[in-house]
């Protein structure tokens, strides 16, 4: 492996790569604005430049490449490459780029929606000079759409090139394109076809500054008011990695995080916009009994009671409907009933979408259907027909949520119940059938585990505080369980669900909410050793 | 006049010297003949040899380029003729192309035998549209006589000849705009590396070459490279096809050696200055050359080597010729228009700064400058394009060398004629 040296820091790298990776692979930042390790390489920001022992000229550190240099080229008899990223012709580089790049810009980071996390305004500051030489008049041209959701400020693009990139080579739609020639350049849509691809909305987090917006999110809060959660997204078994940025109990933007082993760079606009799909819908959080066609709030303690009476007067002729929208501790604990029998409603799915560059969109718009496998007994192919054999007149539903519709078949078996328990966040159409409801969370109050399409466990984090009465719902399911009294459950936290799970279901052995972290773990290389 | 014997121009005042017969008449594709006969190997050695520089402007020996295409890989290689003669000042491809296609054709096949291309293209810039049209015809006369197509000459060699015309975009001569063009794409020149030889049209082993270069080819073969290197400078010989434009009085291509002194092309060969005025400029090569004054111009001779010791170049050996009445600034600011509306505009320094070029140069001329202008312009071009040697192609900072050849002239401009800048701006500064 060639030995490269950047600045102080000795780094063994792989052969082949840039000195661009090689440093931010080690934490050494260059600034830089075109490159993105997704998008094939242009060259053209000219912001990334370095010195390079042995080069009369600056290099951009994008484009160039380390490899192992000839006995008789090595630099002090050792290293492969010698970089500088911070002499004073680097500096002066920097500068002169940036002031480039400055010369049109409106300067509005007050107004602007990317301020804060703009590499405009963060280099600029760190890298650029004090004031501006330009006297003269600025290029000054309107905002556009580009599709229904993402607008172009044409003052503060910088021309890298990425959203272009993006939908040529990532999305493969190819809606823009850069416009016209030179100084007069322009990112544009196509006329017969906008930017509204399901992808559309990761052009505006590859957007170094703040040229490309939601409208989502245009002038709805600024960046330092938020606070940032890691999880998952809850909108497909795909499972992209997220950022959740929320204001108190309010969520203002879903952004992706990169991990290589689920997502990659991105992540779809169904999963980025779905949070506002919660925001109108009326809360259930009380517990629910119905008397005729009323439904009057409860307290805990009498709707725990009755639920428990009633399952234990069932003698086991009792059906539970696990989830794939809960997450494995919920559906975990739902199999801690023991004695009945195991269901789930038919999948929700829709149309799955591959891109070329490989990310997709599953059909499966749960996010964890292999989960709720994993972790549940055995859950029946053909309930119906069970129902009906075993004469079975009780059922305990953990609802999977707005999304569900109930098609002909489940109403029927619903009209059949004496006794239905639902959990649920909403009175949905589910709920609409329950003799009593059981204020659950939602999506994004939510803590637990769940496994995507691939195997992968990953940490599902709450951004959202839990409202009214609701309880988390393996919690719930927990005290219907020790009322009936066969069995003395205590649990505190999912953590300690996880940990019996593993117990239980040798593939989840081993798995811990620390050693899942950010990332994940997949189930399938056997997760036990540590 | 010149007693130069031309090579490359030897019939062009011929009637019909651009048809196949007449080209056969002449001892046209003798060489191909004996190419056919020789390895791939051989003809690279010999080009080698010859010491034959690129005529497109960068001057890269052509044998050396050819030497890069890898021999082992799987991939097709491709041979491109740069055609898009765009330089401002440069007529003498086009002038190849009407009179002698055949011998651009012929170099085109020994080139490709060389690095063993089976499909070669002519990227030819779009406003020659008549020279499109002829190109069409002896390509199909060449197919018809069999130099062209399947087994060429009874030989096992295949060779298609593809004309491509381009969309009038002068970056589309620098050869990686060039060969995204010709993949249908937008014409933006490409980072490098991979050079061409290793990824260049379709992510191909690629040569470009110019049609001079090209053109070149059939003479070496037949009479050999020690009696290439006998005409003019031995690292850089050659016969040459000088454009000379501008205030002489008789403007025109001349086909002379290399090393033939800048003065004699003028004053001889172009007749002189016109309405009998001084000489106060020249761009010896193209408008991305720098600028010479009067008194460089009298004396450089026209080769390579002798242009970049006093830091300009041959380029494309457009020589353009400027009068005492022609005000510099008002040139140097047309100059710097051109390169703004030719930017690609993918480089930051390239796209803004050339803007910013136009915007302080208009600003002076129409009277508004201050006397920072000077300094910021020769720092701005610098930031474009730092003085670097052209013929060690582009590691400057920008994607391509369009950067240097904003940066060399306009620089040069101010540099040499820094006093007729003085005066606009003193103008002002006396009014206000
Ligand atoms: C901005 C720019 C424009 C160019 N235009 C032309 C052109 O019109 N014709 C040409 O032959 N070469 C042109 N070149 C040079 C080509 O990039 C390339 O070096 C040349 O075609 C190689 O051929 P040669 O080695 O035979 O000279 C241009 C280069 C630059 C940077
Ligand atoms: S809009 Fe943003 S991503 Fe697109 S070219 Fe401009 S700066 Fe780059
Ligand atoms: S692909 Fe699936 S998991 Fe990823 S963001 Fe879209 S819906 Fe969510
Ligand atoms: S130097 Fe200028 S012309 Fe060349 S690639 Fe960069 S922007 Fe385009
Ligand atoms: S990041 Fe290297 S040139 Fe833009």
């Amino acid at each position: 492996m060639p030995l490269l040296k950047i600045d102080n820091a000795e780094l063994e790298v792989e052969s082949g790569i840039t000195v661009l990776q090689a440093a931010t692979a080690n934490r050494i930042e260059i600034p830089h604005y075109c490159y993105h390790p997704a998008l094939e390489t242009v060259g053209s920001c000219r912001m990334c430049i370095v010195q390079i022992e042995g080069m009369p000229k600056l290099q951009v550190s994008c484009n160039t490449f380390v490899g192992e240099a000839p006995p008789d080229k090595k630099i002090d008899e050792k290293y492969d490459m010698v970089v500088h990223t911070q002499t004073e012709l680097v500096k002066q580089g920097r500068k002169n780029v940036l002031e480039f790049l400055l010369l049109n810009h409106p300067l509005d980071c007050p107004v602007c929606d990317q301020a804060g996390e703009c590499f405009l305004q963060d280099y600029a500051f760190k890298f650029g000079n004090a004031h501006s030489r330009f006297e003269e008049e600025k290029r000054v041209r309107p905002s556009e759409y580009l599709g229904s959701q993402i607008v172009i400020n044409q003052n503060r693009c910088i021309m890298c090139t990425r959203c272009v990139r993006f939908t040529r080579q990532i999305s493969g739609t190819g809606e823009l394109f850069v416009q016209k020639r030179g100084y007069d350049f322009k990112i544009s849509a196509l006329e017969d076809q906008p930017l509204d691809n399901l992808l559309a909305g990761n052009v505006t987090d590859i957007c170094p500054v703040g040229a490309l917006l939601s409208t989502d999110y245009i002038h709805k809060n600024r960046i330092w008011n938020l606070h940032e959660q890691p999880s998952v997204c809850q909108d497909c078994s795909v499972g992209c990695n997220i950022n959740v940025f929320y204001q108190k109990d309010r969520i203002f933007r879903v952004s992706p995080r990169e991990n290589h082993d689920a997502n990659g760079y991105f992540i779809c606009d169904i999963g980025r916009y779905g949070f506002h799909r919660f925001e109108e819908i009326e809360r259930m959080t009380s517990p629910m009994r119905r008397d005729e066609e009323e439904l009057t709030e409860i307290q805990w303690d009498e709707a725990i009671k009755v639920v428990a009476k009633n399952l234990s007067d069932a003698k086991e002729k009792i059906v539970f409907v696990a989830s794939p929208f809960h997450t494995n501790e919920t559906n975990f604990m739902l199999g801690r009933f023991q004695k009945g029998f195991f269901g789930a409603l038919p999948l929700i799915e829709e149309e799955g979408i591959t891109y070329p560059s490989g990310f997709s969109i599953n059909s499966d718009r749960s996010p964890n259907h292999r989960g709720m496998n994993d972790v549940c007994p055995s859950i029946l192919e053909d309930m119906a027909s069970e129902i009906d054999q075993q004469n079975i007149k009780v059922m305990y539903i953990l609802d999977d949520g707005v999304d569900r519709e109930l098609d002909q078949e489940w109403k029927e078996i619903l009209m059949k119940m004496d006794f239905v328990v639902v959990q649920s966040y909403a009175l949905t159409e589910v709920a609409e059938s329950a003799h009593i409801i059981l204020p659950g969370l939602a999506p994004f109050e939510r803590e637990g585990t769940v496994t995507n399409d691939q195997g992968r466990v990953q940490w599902l984090r709450p951004s959202l505080p839990l409202k009214g009465k609701a309880r988390p719902d393996w919690r719930i399911i927990m005290e219907v369980v020790n009322t009936m009294g066969k069995q003395e459950l205590s649990y505190s936290d999912v953590g300690e669900i996880l940990a019996e799970m593993g117990k239980c279901f040798p593939a989840y052995e081993g798995v811990s909410l620390f050693r899942l972290g950010d990332y994940g773990l997949s189930i399938n290389g056997k997760v036990k050793s540590s | 006049m010149s007693d130069f014997q031309p090579i490359l121009t030897e019939h062009i005042h011929q009637k019909e010297c651009h048809t196949l017969s007449f080209y056969i008449s002449v001892g046209g594709y003798s060489a191909l003949e004996k190419v056919l006969a020789m390895s791939a190997d051989d003809v690279i050695e010999l080009v080698k040899a010859s010491n034959l520089r690129g005529r497109g402007g960068a001057g890269f020996p052509a044998g050396v380029k050819w030497s890069f295409i890898p021999q082992d890989g799987e991939k097709p290689k491709y041979l491109i003729n740069n055609a898009d003669e765009s330089e401002p000042g440069t007529f003498k491809d086009r002038l190849l192309i009407n009179k002698t296609p055949h011998q651009i054709l012929e170099g085109m096949i020994i080139a490709s035998y060389a690095i063993g291309c089976n499909t070669a293209f002519i990227y030819i810039r779009g406003e020659f549209f008549k020279e499109y049209q002829l190109l069409e015809k002896v390509v199909a006369e060449a197919y018809e006589g069999n130099f062209l197509g399947k087994g060429i000459l009874g030989s096992d060699y295949d060779l298609d000849v593809v004309i491509h015309r381009g969309a009038g975009a002068y970056i589309c001569g620098e050869e990686t705009g060039l060969i995204e063009s010709l993949e249908g794409k937008r014409g933006w020149p490409r980072i490098k590396p991979p050079f061409p030889a290793i990824e260049g049209y379709l992510k191909c082993p690629t040569v470009v070459n110019n049609v001079e270069t090209l053109s070149n080819l059939p003479h070496i073969i037949n009479r050999g490279p020690e009696w290439f290197k006998s005409i003019g400078p031995e690292k850089g010989p050659g016969p040459k096809l000088f454009c000379v434009s501008g205030n002489v009085n008789s403007p025109g291509v001349f086909e002379e050696p290399m090393g033939i002194p800048l003065k004699d092309l003028i004053f001889d060969l172009a007749g002189g200055i016109k309405d009998g005025n001084e000489l106060k400029a020249v761009f010896p090569g193209g408008s991305s050359s720098a600028i010479l004054t009067a008194e460089e111009a009298l004396s450089v001779n026209m080769d390579f080597d002798s242009l970049a010791e006093i830091k300009t170049m041959l380029g494309s050996a457009g020589v353009i010729v400027m009068d005492e009445k022609v005000d510099m600034v008002q040139a140097c600011l047309n100059i710097a228009r051109f390169y703004a509306h030719e930017s690609c505009g993918q480089c930051t320094p390239c796209r803004e700064g050339t803007a910013w070029l136009v915007k302080i140069l208009t600003r002076i001329t129409s009277g508004d400058g201050n006397s920072n202008d000077i300094d910021m312009i020769l720092e701005i071009t610098d930031n474009i394009g730092g003085l670097i040697d052209f013929s060690k192609g582009s590691f400057g900072k920008t994607i391509c060398p369009f950067g240097e050849a904003v940066a060399w002239p306009v620089r040069s401009f101010v540099e040499k004629f820094e006093n007729n800048f003085r005066q606009y701006i003193s103008q002002e500064e006396s009014v206000t």
